[in-house]
């Protein structure tokens, strides 16, 4: 079985090659530079390298939100029109569930965190034991502010996933103990933990056809009030 | 910083923007703010000629957003619909605020004021007369 993953949904793009077993290959990049331009450059050039024909792909999976408005449908878009060509299912695989693959060998609460800008965050937590991922919120867009108190109230250790957590950390470091950020290796999304992520999801059965296939945003929770705010208010 | 100039006429305001877009770099933000008619479109013509950018311009008052492509590209908003931020982000503004190789120039920019970033140009356009305008721009030190 071999599964091409894809992550879109944020700054990095990504797109990864695996199987049952292990991770075949996989391509990463974080140069500001426009997805629709360099993703399926990238999954041409994975597949060439690998020596895999696009008929031997069995799932095509991807991040399908929470997200960049843009990326998320970029990546949509891409693995959508190849499964649909293909005639093979997809996966869709929650942006932080896959986060939350970067740190599966951690022990305590992973706290997946994406910034979605003035102080808002993408977020969910999972408590994890080196190998096993359980979830423990719903996927939601939360304030800062919000985070920083139930994370107040953890007893075990916590990391910071995401390319919100620098943000968090930065926020929070100070008030609490145990407070972790992950490495530079494992900080942003990655296609290989997207794949990960629909593993779990084919072995349950959850996968689904090109069609049905969309984004989940997730909504904000600022209102007009502050979007309109005056920056020049208190200067 | 902040420059004041007296416009007589459209053709007046699109050089004053002109000259105005060749201290421009990519990355950068404008705001506008002004009335209906005040001279937005006409003086972001004269941006865009003056980055070397042959496109037509039109109002994106329909589309949200209008991308004019030169050796920068030139994002052209207007925010006169976007009423909260779901709105902003389903035009994809965070994500053309992310491109190192854009400019972004902002009509009724009033409506996001709130998450406008650091740094924003303000181009704040005032009818006086029938073609007489006055537009200031100012830039945070």
């Amino acid at each position: 079985m071999k599964i091409l993953a894809m992550d879109t949904s944020a700054k990095a793009a990504g797109v990864c090659l695996l199987d049952e077993t292990k991770i075949l290959a996989e391509y990463s990049a974080n140069l500001g530079l426009t997805h629709s331009q360099t993703i399926m450059p990238m999954c041409e050039h994975l597949l060439s390298q690998s020596r895999i024909s696009p008929e031997e792909i069995d799932y095509f999976a991807v991040s399908n939100g929470p997200g960049s408005f843009t990326g998320l449908r970029i990546g949509i878009a891409a693995v959508k029109g190849m499964a649909y060509a293909a005639g093979k299912p997809c996966v869709a695989v929650s942006t932080l569930d896959a986060l939350a693959y970067n740190a599966v060998d951690f022990s305590g609460t992973v706290c997946c965190v994406m910034d979605a800008r003035c102080k808002q965050v993408y977020n969910a937590l999972y408590d994890v034991q080196p190998g096993t991922i359980i979830k423990r919120t719903p996927d939601r867009a939360i304030s800062l502010e919000e985070i920083g108190s139930e994370l107040k109230m953890e007893k075990n250790p916590v990391i910071l996933v995401g390319d919100g957590a620098d943000l968090c950390y930065n926020e929070y470091q100070g008030l609490l103990t145990g407070l972790v950020l992950s490495g530079a290796a494992n900080r942003y999304q990655r296609a290989s933990s997207v794949g990960l992520a629909a593993l779990e999801k084919i072995r349950k059965g959850e996968t689904i056809s090109a069609a049905e296939l969309t984004p989940e945003y997730l909504r904000l929770p600022q209102a007009q009030r502050e979007l309109m705010k005056k920056r020049r208010e208190n200067p | 910083m902040m420059n004041t100039y007296r416009s007589h006429s459209v053709r007046e305001t699109e050089e004053i923007a002109e000259q105005f877009a060749k201290t421009l770099h990519p990355g950068d933000v404008v705001a506008y703010t002004g009335d209906l008619g005040a001279g937005k479109t006409a003086f972001t013509r004269g941006m865009a000629r003056g980055l070397g950018i042959a496109d037509e311009v039109a109002s994106p008052t329909f589309a949200l957003v209008h991308e004019y492509r030169g050796s920068v590209i030139l994002y052209h908003f207007d925010m006169y619909r976007i009423t909260d931020f779901d709105d902003l982000y389903s035009t994809g503004f965070f994500d053309y605020l992310d491109d190192p190789n854009g400019i972004l120039a902002i009509e009724w920019s009033e409506n996001i004021d709130g998450v406008l970033p650091p740094g924003t140009i303000t181009v704040a356009f005032t009818v006086l007369g029938e073609e007489e305008r006055e537009i200031k721009i100012s830039r945070e030190e």
